[in-house]
Parts: structure tokens; C-alpha cells; sequence
């Protein structure tokens, strides 16, 4: 469980009310993860979505190419919300990182049961993906047009 | 005479013997040269690439000194300066067999396969300083002392 107030501070979750932010606080954990350790593998079903607390990523693509985050409240594993559900890229912690975690079958049930919230979060998403569209191999555009 | 006695007359034994010396370190001596083949190459390879590692090589030493004080003057450290120095030289040498932009998992591929110590935080390191700048096309290349903007603590670059 993750306290609200922190919740708040993250870029994806700063539209939502102290309602909803409640329920996605009992569903938030927090994660330790060591420089190095490989995240997320490309290709392998997404279960979890992340929220970078502290720390910096490296988020690398099946073709060789890759972007950074340094910053608080970058999000990886947005693809445990589009289905079918496997990742598109390898993340990799540059640096040891503190993330908050979010089961990806549990918040993909709050968004279909809770319009509101999905809406929300899936605005935030879809930004997430259009600074990452260049990246992404063509299966997965399709993947994503086919999910909107 | 015939057989036995007849290859003993004529130092059959012998040229047998010599025959079977002759094919042993005939083999093996080819044996010995195709195994420096990788090496030949290698040598060749590099010797054919040497102008453009000796500029990297250069660059990374005209802009040694400069980063090196800014590194320096940075609170909570966790890279001793001529560590990170020295780790730097060590990746810009290898980007120097690589084309320029470069994939940056690659380089930390090759850096790790290479044993440099501690090869995702230095990196990180030499982003947040931007040292080292990724593209919008997510290659990474270098930047030289002049572009780079040194100092800027915790700062993203990420694009």
C-alpha cells in the first residue's frame, strides 16, 4: 500500500480524485530493484505496470534502440494494459531504483469496472505511447490502433 | 626377397616412418596458422579502422581534463573521478569500433562482456552530465567538452 499524498505527485495518476486514488492506493507495492537488473523483458507477458520513484531506467527496444529515465514518475509496462498483453521493450535499472508496482490484470479490472478512472489513466497512457510511437515495431502500432 | 626382409633392404621402415613425420607437421603446421586467422583479421580490421580511432581516442583525451574538474566538484560522488575517467575512455574506445550514433544496450553488451566495473551507473552517470546525449531516434552518441553542459546535477535527458 502506497499513501495517497505520494500517489498524487505521479504525472499518470495527478488527474484522479482522493476517491481514486484510495482505491489504486491498496492496490499499489513498493519495489526494490538493484543497478543492472533487468525489469522487464521484451517480449514476455506484462503483468505489472511500474511507476519510477527513484532511480533511472533504461527502456531498450527489440531493434537496439533506447531512451533514459532520471526522472520521477516515468511509467514502464504500459502494455499490461493493451492487450494481449506482452511487453514491447526490455527495462533495465541503470542505477538502484524504488518503483512503485501495479498488478496489471488487477488495474486493467478497475479501469473496465470504473469509467472515470479509466479514463483518466488511459489519457496518461496514451501520452506515454505517443512520445514512444517512433520506437515501437510496427505489430505493436497495430496492437495499440486496434486496442483505441 | 620379398615382404618384410624386402622393405627392411630397401629402408621402407624408415621412409614410412619419415612419410608420416612429413604429414603430422604438415597438418599441424597448417593447423597453427589457421588458428591465428582471428587474430590476423582482427589486427587487420583494426589496422583498417585506425584513423578513426585514433580521433575518438584524441577527443577523449582533449576533454579528459575539463569534465574531470566538474565531476570533481560534485557533492555525493559514488564514482571516484579517475574511476569514471578511466571507465569512460574504456567506452569511448569501444564506441570507437562501433558507428556513431551508437545503440546504447549494445555498448553496455560489449562493455560488460570487456569486464568494466559498474558499466550502468557510470553510464548513467556520463547522461545525467550529458557527456553522452541520446537522439529522438534512440542512438546515443557522444558530445564534444564544448556542446557538453556539465554540472547539471540530477537533470533528465531522457527524450
Amino acid at each position: 500500500m502506497i499513501p495517497i499524498d505520494e500517489l498524487k505527485q505521479y504525472e499518470i495518476l495527478a488527474e484522479l480524485d482522493p476517491t481514486e486514488l484510495k482505491i489504486l492506493s491498496g492496490m499499489a507495492e513498493a519495489t526494490q530493484a538493484q543497478e543492472g537488473e533487468v525489469l522487464i523483458r521484451a517480449g514476455l507477458p506484462a503483468r505489472t505496470l511500474f511507476i519510477l520513484k527513484q532511480g533511472d531506467l533504461m527502456v531498450a527496444f527489440p531493434d537496439g534502440r533506447a531512451i533514459t529515465m532520471h526522472k520521477p514518475g516515468g511509467v514502464v509496462g504500459w502494455s499490461a494494459l493493451v492487450s494481449p498483453t506482452s511487453y514491447t521493450a526490455s527495462v533495465t535499472c541503470l542505477t538502484d531504483c524504488t518503483l512503485i508496482s501495479f498488478s496489471g490484470s488487477e488495474l486493467l479490472r478497475l479501469i473496465q469496472r470504473n469509467v472515470a478512472v479509466g479514463t483518466k489513466i488511459m489519457r496518461k497512457i496514451s501520452e506515454v505511447l505517443s512520445r514512444r510511437l517512433p520506437f515501437l515495431q510496427e505489430e505493436d502500432k497495430r496492437r495499440i490502433k486496434s486496442r483505441r | 626377397m620379398g615382404g618384410f626382409s624386402a622393405i627392411s633392404a630397401g629402408n621402407g621402415w624408415l621412409i614410412a616412418a619419415l612419410g608420416i613425420s612429413v604429414v603430422f607437421f604438415g597438418l599441424a603446421s597448417l593447423a597453427f596458422i589457421i588458428s591465428y586467422f582471428p587474430r590476423a583479421i582482427r589486427w587487420w580490421n583494426d589496422h583498417a579502422q585506425a584513423p578513426q580511432h585514433t580521433v575518438q581516442l584524441l577527443k577523449s583525451l582533449f576533454g579528459r581534463r575539463q569534465r574531470k574538474a566538474a565531476i570533481s566538484a560534485d557533492s555525493g560522488e559514488r564514482h571516484k573521478p579517475e574511476e569514471l575517467d578511466d571507465v569512460e575512455e574504456a567506452l569511448r574506445l569501444i564506441t570507437a569500433h562501433m558507428s556513431e550514433p551508437f545503440k546504447l544496450p549494445r555498448l553496455i553488451e560489449v562493455a560488460e562482456q570487456r569486464g568494466l566495473a559498474r558499466v550502468h551507473s557510470t553510464i548513467n552517470r556520463l547522461l545525467v552530465r550529458e557527456i553522452m546525449v541520446g537522439g529522438a531516434d534512440g542512438l546515443f552518441h557522444w558530445t564534444t567538452p564544448k556542446d557538453s553542459k556539465e554540472g547539471v546535477n540530477g537533470e533528465t535527458v531522457s527524450k
